[in-house]
């Protein structure tokens, strides 16, 4: 049962609710507020469904008049109805609607009646499929099996539920019947997004791109290998401690260990790294980029003028009249462009994909002013949009934390992750040098107790820049080790600790259990995800893995996810930024540094204009 | 080059021969006709661009502004709000004034989303703003500001209060303590006392940065004291009232405070 169907501008006020109209009960929560927060404006519009708590929630918009209507119902029940019920909903109102007008209440009856007229076509739908599929039962019979045995196992695993018993009939002939018709599509689609936890069948020829789907695909594949690659490290690494050195004369052999850490004791070349604390000028974070700012400001003014060039006859016409109404059809030429544009300049393609889906979404229908070329409104519309993906959506001011962390007498922990070779113990160097140029001290904790020389890296930038280390050698657990860096920094009274973990593959299962066990065990005040700017379409592959992780095997309700993203090797790409807009909208952390070089100063702030410019030039 | 000029100057020798034919009253009225044009434009320019008269709502989201723009301009929040993905702008009479005999001006009112992804909004609307009103709720403040890495009310108003145009222009600040009625509700003096030892530390640990700093930014206050909001360079107070039972009287006095009737 449709439990609400909301009407509102976008600019926030309600026009009419169904709960209200028909006296239903309020939602628990506000799952429309989550909606808004979480979906729409993460340019995530276009998705099929969004799902909170008990809820699922389909949403359309209405662009001319600047209205959305939203669908709520609870997530068990698969209503096929919804999307029709929708359109129906947008074409009424949208006849009704009235700037002026803020009182709805006839449209009540309309409602009812519309509610009523798509569940009897939703029905008719069914029943005839289910007349289809007894006709044909020999080509749906394998599917109907693996579906089935699926939606089986799932159905006694929830409880049986009568109606998801009946639902699941429906599904078997959606699976099959996938070319029958626009209504199954979107159904299909939601059912899919909703019952990720059913492992929902294959052969999915949706046109739409679904993350989950290509994720848990790329789990399929890759859950084999590194499976082999765990167990074998598992059984290497304890034989390595039973082998012996194998003799092969009468002579005994020296047992030298094989471990070459440089006991911190031995002050052999002392002379030479004990330079006066290196001061390299003031790091980048704290100068600010005004060069590009200035030019924006002209460029904008001028593009609010004057449209630039002259286009073919037809659309100057159209254009000039000002009555053309945005269709699909129009604005895919001028999306496509952008989405080519976008993916020249590094942009994951699937990232590229939703972004232009997102937009196609919020300018359908809308009605082009004079004067004014589609190309034009679709790039306002899309710079719009990245300028939001892009800012943050919390705070970036460290410095304000590492103070209110102080006023509560515990020290304010980072820890850095990533894949290998991104740069973090670089990174995190520089962070460690801006900080002391804020007058915090500053800890370094070596969680790195796998790659060799990782500790002697620390201990020599330790050295350098005047900061205690905490480490504890190689082969230690880095959780424990984190641990008790922590608790002696809060021993020294230390500001800041800055973890340096290892780098790891997003797919090696043993690692990522490790390092969520570091970070649930330790609770650090900030992850930050080090990635790099060269990076291409694995940022998302990776960025969603890590925080699968983080989120699946955390040991507490309320997961720590990254909070923030580090990009690294900035200075090696020329304009093509793309990676920063993919790993934001990936997971929606905000880019807290920009490592733009190989010196300690060489650390600035994301200049949100700049990229966007960039990108869209 | 030469022949330029002095085809130029056969012109105006036609010109004026042309001239001189016409009667004198049609030049004297053709000039004066132009010149009343051009003075009128000058004048309608110059009354335009002098007086800002947009009051601008804002404030973190959730606390109430929309609300509170549907209360100033209907009397009612209708059906209730949710969170705004654009901003409300309307020139309306106060309805609280529409029964007032008289002229009444109308006034420009615009309600800033206050998501944080949107805040590149507000500096929009800024320059042309006769009034800025902060909302803030005072039923969730605390916790709010407590929290790290959520855009508190304290920074938000410290990134208003510090903007070039708004220290420049003088643009006057009420700080509006929404949701009153609310039983947990703290009261405006409490919300005060905190906004100001809030923003005397950001104002702290942005000295503290290096003296190439953010160049948008003002200091505020006098260094070495506490900071004190009389001691900013724009009026600033501080109200209450709350926006769902219609108690709105104090916007409204500050509205007519600075858009004059």
């Amino acid at each position: 049962m449709l439990e609400e169907l909301l009407i509102f501008t976008r600019g926030g006020l309600i026009l009419w609710s169904s709960c209200r109209a028909l006296g239903g009960a309020a939602l628990k929560g506000s799952p429309i507020d989550a909606l808004i927060r979480s979906c729409l404006l993460e340019e995530r519009s276009a998705d099929a469904s969004f799902s909170q708590d008990n809820y699922a929630l389909k949403w359309t918009f209405h662009n001319d008049l600047g209205l959305v209507f939203v669908a709520v119902y609870q997530r068990m029940l698969h209503l096929l109805y919804v999307d029709d019920l929708l359109a129906a909903v947008r074409k009424e109102f949208s006849q009704i609607y009235d700037p002026k007008r803020k009182d709805y209440h006839d449209f009540t009856d309309v409602f009812r009646q519309l509610h009523l007229e798509a569940e009897a076509r939703a029905e008719i739908m069914k029943k005839s499929k289910q007349q289809l599929i007894t006709s044909r039962p020999s080509q749906n019979l394998s599917n109907n099996k693996t579906s089935t045995k699926v939606r089986g196992a799932d159905s006694t695993a929830t409880g049986g539920n009568k109606k998801k018993g009946a639902s699941a009939a429906k599904d078997d002939s959606d699976c099959a019947d996938s070319d029958k018709g626009q209504e199954n599509y979107q159904p299909r689609s939601a059912l899919l997004v909703k019952g990720k936890e059913n492992g929902g069948p294959k052969d999915n020829n949706n046109g739409a791109f679904d993350v989950n789907k290509l994720q848990k695909l790329r789990n399929n594949k890759k859950k084999t290998v590194p499976a082999e690659i765990g167990t074998k490290k598992n059984t290497t690494k304890p034989d390595t401690k039973k082998k012996v050195n194998r003799v092969w004369d009468d002579k005994p052999t020296d047992n030298k260990k094989l471990d070459f850490t440089d006991p911190a004791d031995k002050r052999g070349d002392d002379e030479v790294i004990d330079h006066a604390l290196v001061n390299q000028g003031e790091s980048m974070m704290d100068k600010d980029e005004n060069v590009s700012s200035d030019s924006e400001d002209e460029e904008e003014e001028q593009v609010q003028g004057v449209p630039k060039k002259k286009g073919w006859f037809s659309s100057m016409f159209q254009s000039i009249s000002g009555n053309n109404v945005l269709e699909k059809s129009d604005l895919q030429p001028a999306l496509k462009a952008l989405k080519d544009r976008l993916m020249t300049k590094n942009v994951a393609e699937e990232i590229a994909e939703k972004l232009c889906e997102s937009v196609a979404a919020s300018l359908e229908g809308k009605k082009l002013g004079s004067f004014t070329r589609i190309s034009s409104t679709v790039q306002t519309a899309m710079e719009e949009a990245l300028v939001r993906i892009l800012t943050p959506r919390r705070s970036i001011d460290i410095l304000r934390d590492v103070q209110s962390a102080k006023e509560r007498g515990r020290p304010y922990v980072i820890v850095f992750v990533g894949v290998n070779g991104v740069g973090k113990s670089t990174n995190l160097a520089k962070v460690a040098y801006w900080l002391l140029q804020h007058n915090l001290s500053v800890t370094l904790a070596a969680c790195d107790t796998f790659r060799s020389g990782a500790v002697e890296q620390l201990r020599t930038h330790a050295r350098r820049l005047k900061i205690p280390i905490f480490e504890k050698g190689y082969e230690k657990d880095p959780a424990v080790v984190a641990k008790e860096a922590i608790q002696e920094a809060a021993r020294n009274k230390s500001d800041v600790v800055l973890v340096d973990t290892a780098g790891r593959m997003q797919d090696n299962e043993p690692l990522m259990r490790a390092l969520s066990k570091l970070i649930n065990l330790n609770n650090p005040d900030l992850v930050l995800f080090v990635g790099e700017a060269l990076v291409g379409n694995d940022a998302v592959d990776q960025l969603t893995k890590f925080n699968q992780k983080l989120a699946d095997l955390s040991s507490v309700p309320t997961a720590r996810l990254i909070d923030g993203i580090l990009l690294t090797k900035f200075d090696t790409i020329d304009d093509k930024v793309g990676a920063a807009l993919s790993m934001v909208y990936i997971s929606g952390a905000p880019v807290m540094f920009v490592g733009c070089g190989q010196s300690y100063t060489d650390l600035k702030k994301l200049n949100v204009k700049s990229i966007v410019k960039t990108l869209l030039k | 080059m030469e022949e330029w000029i002095q085809q130029a100057q056969v012109w105006a020798g036609q010109a004026e021969s042309w001239v001189r034919q016409q009667p004198p009253e049609q030049i004297y009225v053709a000039a004066a006709v132009v010149a009343i044009t051009i003075l009128v434009l000058i004048a309608a320019s110059c009354l335009k661009s002098s007086k800002p008269n947009t009051i601008v709502l804002s404030g973190l989201n959730g606390s109430g502004k929309t609300t509170l723009f549907y209360q100033l301009r209907d009397g009612s929040s209708h059906q209730g709000t949710v969170t705004s993905m654009e901003e409300n702008s309307d020139t309306f009479v106060l309805h609280s004034e529409q029964e007032r005999k008289g002229k009444v001006k109308p006034v420009h009112v615009v309600d800033v989303p206050g998501h944080a992804r949107l805040k590149t909004k507000l500096d929009e609307f800024l320059p042309r703003a006769a009034g800025v009103i902060f909302v803030v709720d005072a039923q969730d403040f605390c916790r709010a500001c407590k929290q790290l890495q959520t855009l508190s009310s304290c920074r938000y108003l410290y990134d208003i209060l510090t903007k070039a145009t708004v220290v420049k222009k003088r643009v006057p600040v009420l700080i509006f303590c929404n949701k009153t009625d609310k039983v947990t509700a703290h009261s405006k003096e409490f919300i005060r006392k905190q906004l100001e030892k809030e923003i005397n530390k950001l104002r702290e640990s942005r000295n503290a940065l290096s003296s190439a700093d953010i160049s948008d930014e003002v200091k505020l206050g006098v260094p070495g004291e506490a900071f004190n909001f009389s001691q900013c360079q724009n009026k600033v107070t501080v109200s209450e009232g709350a926006g769902l039972t219609g108690n709105v009287s104090a916007i409204e006095e500050f509205i007519r405070e600075y858009v004059k009737a």
